[in-house]
């Protein structure tokens, strides 16, 4: 009988007996593990480490890369941003301040009664302290013909999730540098990806099967504005109308490299395409938390201390936790979440109570910006459209503050209604109507005489009228002999004097 | 009938703008005329207002000819000789001493003396009082900026190059600074960048004076300037545009910056700095698409509770593109008191000694000690910063006497409420002023001291250029230099070695005093600055031609690389709420100077009083417009006056000037963690019709 261990394969399960293992330490210190490695996993780390949280943390992440800044992938896409350019914190950063890091490290299980975590290679990691923040997965649409028999999506499919997902996508574009492309979703992320891929000189169709785009953010009429700009900037919509099916060309199914799909409607249309991107939203990642016992809703079901309903020692934060009924998608919430959080691990009694959100549309040539659930919320609805300029912005606006919104092509003021929206400023009766009307541009007037022109000397329109030349002016008055700025309006007033009349100006 | 013409220097700001002074006689009394001095570099002629009119305090009614000693009881003021006046505070001096020990007695210092003043009262406070508590009103002005260049470049000069290479610039941004009104000759400046095909970018929650001539204006929030330069170094390292052989070869810590700003992308800064993420694109292809890019930063910048990070932040951003040391560009701070750079290099700050030298640095100790001829473990340590030592008055452990030289605390301190009552619990105040500042009024010694025609001595502008103000008409009887009274207390107070009243003597031993150190003087002389137009330090020597541009071949720590820093944007220290919905900022407007003790009183400036500057979005809201009275209310106190409905101003902020009484009641005394800058520029409001 060999008594060496059974050699394993990488990543397969193993049922070792359970012991401890790195991680796992000896010294008193609270072992807090974090599963995830996305961006509310590592704001949870650098407040932690900000805040000289004592304990020892493990971070595990599935992905082979650092930790990046994941809203910043269409960027990437588009060619705005360097890929390098969102990595948020490397592997240095992480051994520098004493976090264990583990890069693709996928967690198998949580085994609450033993107080530990399995990976997939059968490493258990015991935990005092547990925090969930593995974020959400894309979901597939029900179509026939987009997933193969082994699992995989067909060659010509693209979800957009993760570093890997953009990288295959660039090299599917890198490989069709002129191909036609449908987005299937019509949501923020999929009018970022289909912008741009228009950027990168592809065909752009964008499906999306409610009735209008960003259903869930903007109004039918906001949406409107928004088609129209889209397809002036040469992008086809299709709204109402899910893709039912993948249609592989009569010539066979087709291998990587060549010939078109057809993506079938379910209004009877055949989209030929050469590339098909995914972005119809995300579900919680909840099975790890399912798997452990732990109540999960639409995602973990948290309290105010973001402590799992089910055991006080599991947290979960950002895209997977639910809080009061309320599962975010957005980064903004998530750091909230994650710095409330490392607070209470610090030892405050913080509370987590809920989270403003603001989604803005990353996208050249698109300017959008939600507020809020402008669909939604309850309130007088205050609204500008004008589809001619493409403008369309909406208050929706409850005990005179602003409680939603959506700004569609003109976002001139977002950073106003942003602030008064997150701080919940009480305005004015007539403020919101105000504040989405253009500043009225006051009309030139001629100076009156007892206008200052001159603020460093402290001269006046009629005294600059008074002279008969710069000359004159900068010995006698002073003027433009400070900051120089009055130069121009001096000439100005001396060549009025001079064209108005022959009749001397009354000296003042 | 006329006397000689003295070349000198504006009694003001930092720009220390050269003019020539012109003493007569008209109607039987003295006057004295102000002038051009065209051929100096820095102003070339121009003046201001202000220094126009700056001659109109000679002569007048209110300044202060005799010492004034108050009886308690009564309150009273009464004339005293000055042989009475010193032997009594030094009297009071050595009697709380006694009692409370060496540092009951504390020292409040200004930028606005000579370098012989500053130096003279920081050594009289190590030396003859043995005091550690001294500390000066620049801690308010620059102290951020300085605090973060010296941990940047191993140095703190305001401006590393001449001012007019700002016209040489293709892209000058300025934050926070409204120079075309603190500083008007400057702006000259930036005409001529413009001139030259240049773009100026203005960085101000008001759209001010200066604002109005630039061709980039941003907006921010006020307190999120640091957010706004994290977002623009974002979008720098994404667009691939960092300029990595300098950065690989002239910095460290580029990459842990580099990480941390991947957080900061463009529509995250949106909203928290109320900047559009379009106008921050555009800002960020501006810097990158030209070469000689010069960041400025001012009191906008740096006067938080951040302050410190905030510049630590535009540096970075200033650093990833290369620009320090880069011919016509580069990162500097537009210093903002007359003698603000001169007067935090040689000792009256809490933990220096002369030559920018540290206080706990036992060599620096060992080298002044060695000038001052005393024993170097004699000298104390290093005691509060400005505000702290204000704080502190009055308390157990606190001073119980404070001498005060060039300030005028009661208007220009934060939480000035808090402070007055400080001074108030003092058991002796003892100012030293040219007129009955606010400050001056709750003394208990009033001291009355030669104002800047009527002295001799040097001052450093925001250049690092040394420049010599030569003494132009006789003072009036009565009234004594700052270092007569230093010296005239040193003798009474028994100090170990004597303290000289003339400013030229003085210079010569700050020279020694300076020599080896970063801000080194010793080959600058009186002579030379006048044959040379002012001398830039470093000037370690008489054969040294001083230094105009630093930082061409290496920045001044040991390895001779810039040290980029990770910051985070932390917010304002006071957040805006449901009852103080409204941010409010303060400045300055160009007919006033600081505290307005001088400017005040000079009739030609026009007085307007405080006002409060908000957008018409806001005066309706509030159902008050343009000339009524208003009310603005902060935890810590309120002020009256009209509103000034502009467009040029946030809808969020509104803007009070603070050169009068009681608007620093408002402010917020939360300080900056590395320079003990208080938070002047922010703070939550609320407005009522009054």
């Amino acid at each position: 009988m060999n008594t060496q261990p059974a050699p394993t394969a990488p990543g397969a399960p193993v049922s070792a007996a359970r012991q401890h293992q790195p991680g796992a330490r000896e010294d008193g210190r609270e072992r807090l593990v974090v599963v995830g490695n996305g961006m509310a996993a590592t704001r949870l780390v650098e407040q932690l480490v900000a805040q000289g949280y004592p304990g020892h943390v493990t971070v595990l992440g599935d992905e082979q890369v650092p930790s990046y800044n994941r809203i910043l992938l269409s960027a990437v896409l588009e060619g705005t941003h360097d890929r390098e350019a969102i990595t948020l914190r490397s592997e240095d950063w992480f051994a520098e301040h004493g976090v264990d890091l583990r890069l693709g490290s996928r967690v198998l299980t949580v085994d609450r009664d033993y107080g530990d975590v399995m990976l997939v290679d059968g490493t258990t990691i015991g935990f005092d302290k547990l925090v969930l923040a593995t974020g959400s997965i894309p979901t597939l649409p029900p179509m026939r013909g987009l997933v193969r028999h082994d699992g995989s999506l067909h060659p010509r499919v693209h979800a957009f999730r993760s570093v890997a997902d953009c990288e295959g996508l660039e090299a599917a574009v890198g490989a069709h540098p002129k191909a036609r492309v449908v987005v299937v979703g019509g949501g923020l992320l999929g009018l970022q990806v289909a912008r741009a891929l228009s950027l990168r000189g592809l065909t752009v169709e964008v499906v999306e099967a409610a009735d209008h785009l960003l259903s869930r953010q903007v109004s039918e009429s906001g949406a409107k504005v928004l088609r129209r700009s889209l397809e002036r900037l040469g992008t086809t919509v299709y709204t109402g109308a899910r893709v039912t099916r993948l249609v592989e060309p009569p010539s066979g199914p087709v291998a990587d490299g060549d010939g078109p799909v057809g993506l079938q409607l379910d209004n009877g249309f055949v989209l030929e395409t050469d590339l098909v991107v995914l972005t119809s939203g995300g579900r919680p990642s909840t099975a790890l938390a399912r798997g452990a016992g732990l109540e999960v809703r639409r995602g973990i079901v948290v309290d105010d201390t973001l402590a799992s309903v089910t055991d006080p020692r599991i947290h979960a934060i950002g895209d997977c936790a639910q809080h009061g009924g309320v599962v975010h998608g957005f980064v903004a919430p998530a750091w909230e979440q994650a710095g409330i959080l490392a607070r209470r691990l610090c030892g405050e009694d913080v509370r987590h109570e809920g989270s403003r959100v603001v989604a803005r549309l990353r996208a050249t040539g698109l300017d959008v910006a939600v507020l809020g659930d402008p669909v939604n919320a309850e309130g007088e609805d205050v609204e500008v459209s004008n589809p001619i300029t493409g403008k369309h912005s909406h208050l929706v606006v409850r005990d005179g503050r602003i409680v939603a919104a959506s700004l569609v092509g003109d976002l001139s003021r977002v950073g106003l209604i942003t602030q008064y929206y997150d701080h919940g400023t009480e305005l004015g009766m007539l403020e919101p109507g105000d504040l989405l009307l253009p500043d009225v541009v006051p009309t030139p007037t001629v100076l009156p005489d007892e206008a200052e022109v001159c603020a460093c000397a402290g001269v006046t329109a009629g005294a600059i009228r008074a002279c008969s030349s710069l000359e004159e002016v900068r010995t006698t008055t002073r003027a433009t002999t400070g900051c120089g700025g009055c130069a121009g309006a001096c000439k100005d007033l001396l060549a009025e004097r001079l064209g108005a009349s022959s009749q001397p100006q009354p000296v003042s | 009938m006329t006397g000689t013409q003295t070349r000198t220097h504006c009694p003001y700001c930092s720009l220390q703008c050269g003019m020539t002074l012109q003493p007569g006689r008209a109607e039987g009394r003295a006057t004295l005329e102000v002038l051009p001095w065209e051929d100096f570099p820095v102003n070339e002629g121009g003046l201001c207002r202000k220094g126009w009119t700056s001659a109109g305090l000679r002569g007048s009614r209110e300044r202060l000819t005799s010492p004034l000693v108050r009886d308690r009881e009564t309150g009273a003021l009464t004339a005293v000789t000055w042989e009475e006046a010193l032997d009594h505070v030094a009297d009071r001096l050595r009697t709380i001493q006694d009692e409370h020990g060496k540092d009951a007695v504390a020292v409040f210092g200004g930028g606005g003396l000579t370098n012989e003043k500053a130096y003279q009262l920081g050594k009289f406070a190590r030396v003859a009082l043995g005091t550690s508590q001294i500390d000066y009103n620049g801690r308010w002005c620059m102290s951020s900026a300085a605090s973060a260049g010296t941990r940047t470049f191993g140095v703190d000069r305001g401006l590393p190059f001449p001012l007019s290479d700002v016209a040489q610039a293709e892209v000058v941004v300025l934050v926070g600074s409204n120079m075309a009104e603190t500083m008007p000759p400057a702006a000259r400046y930036l005409d001529r960048c413009r001139e030259n095909g240049g773009k100026v970018v203005v960085i101000d929650p008001r759209v001010t004076a200066t604002a109005e001539r630039a061709d980039v204006v941003v907006q921010p929030v006020p307190g999120t300037d640091l957010a706004l330069a994290l977002g623009l170094l974002h979008l720098v390292i994404a667009g691939g545009h960092v300029d990595t052989a300098y950065v690989e070869a002239r910095t460290n810590g580029f990459a842990a910056v580099a990480d941390s700003v991947a957080a900061w992308w463009p529509e995250r800064v949106e909203r928290v700095t109320g900047v559009a993420a379009e106008e921050l694109r555009a800002l960020a292809d501006l810097l990158v698409s030209h070469r000689k890019v010069m960041v400025l930063t001012a009191r906008g910048a740096e006067q938080h509770a951040t302050g410190s990070d905030t510049v630590l932040a535009w540096i970075d951003l200033a650093l990833a593109l290369g620009l320090p040391g880069r011919e016509h560009a580069g990162y500097g701070c537009l210093t903002g008191q007359g003698n603000g750079q001169g007067g935090r290099e040689h000792g009256q700050k809490n933990d220096q000694l002369p030559g920018y030298r540290m206080l706990v640095d036992p060599a620096a100790r060992a080298h002044v000690a060695g000038v001052w001829g005393v024993d170097p473990d004699s000298l104390p340590g290093p005691g509060r910063s400005a505000y702290e030592l204000l704080d502190a008055l009055g308390t157990d452990d606190g001073p119980k006497a404070l001498l005060v030289h060039g300030s005028n605390i009661v208007v220009s301190a934060p939480n000035a409420t808090h402070v007055e009552q400080r001074l108030a619990s003092l058991d002796l105040l003892v100012v030293c002023d040219i007129v009955m500042s606010e400050t001056a009024a709750m003394a208990d010694v009033v001291l009355p001291v030669t104002q800047w025609a009527e002295e001799t001595g040097t001052m450093t502008n925001l250049e690092g250029r040394v420049i010599l103000r030569r003494q132009a008409v006789a003072p009036p009887r009565g009234v004594h230099s700052d270092l007569d009274v230093v010296a005239g207390l040193a003798e009474r107070l028994k100090a170990p070695i004597a303290f000289s009243t003339d400013p030229e003597e003085v210079f010569e031993e700050l020279g020694r005093a300076s020599a080896g150190g970063k801000a080194d003087y010793a080959g600058i002389t009186y002579e030379r600055i006048e044959a040379e137009k002012g001398v830039f330090w470093p000037c370690p020597d008489a054969t040294h031609p001083g230094t105009p541009r630093m930082f061409t071949e290496a920045f001044a720590h040991p390895d001779g690389r810039a040290k980029m820093h990770v910051v985070e944007h932390r917010g304002t220290a006071e957040p805006i709420d449901e009852a103080f919905p409204l941010h409010l900022t303060t400045g300055r407007v160009l007919a006033q100077y600081q505290s307005g003790a001088q400017t005040r009183r000079i009739r030609e400036l026009p007085d307007t009083g405080a006002f409060v500057e908000m957008h018409p979005l806001l005066a309706r809201r509030l159902g008050t417009a343009d000339g009524e009275q208003v009310t603005v209310s902060t935890r810590r106190g309120s002020v009256q006056a009209p509103a000034r409905v502009v467009t040029t101003i946030r809808p969020d902020t509104v803007f009070v000037p603070f050169h009068w009484l009681g608007v620093n009641r408002l402010t917020n005394d939360a300080l900056d963690p590395a320079s003990r800058m208080p938070e002047f520029k922010v703070c939550a409001a609320s407005v009522e019709v009054s």
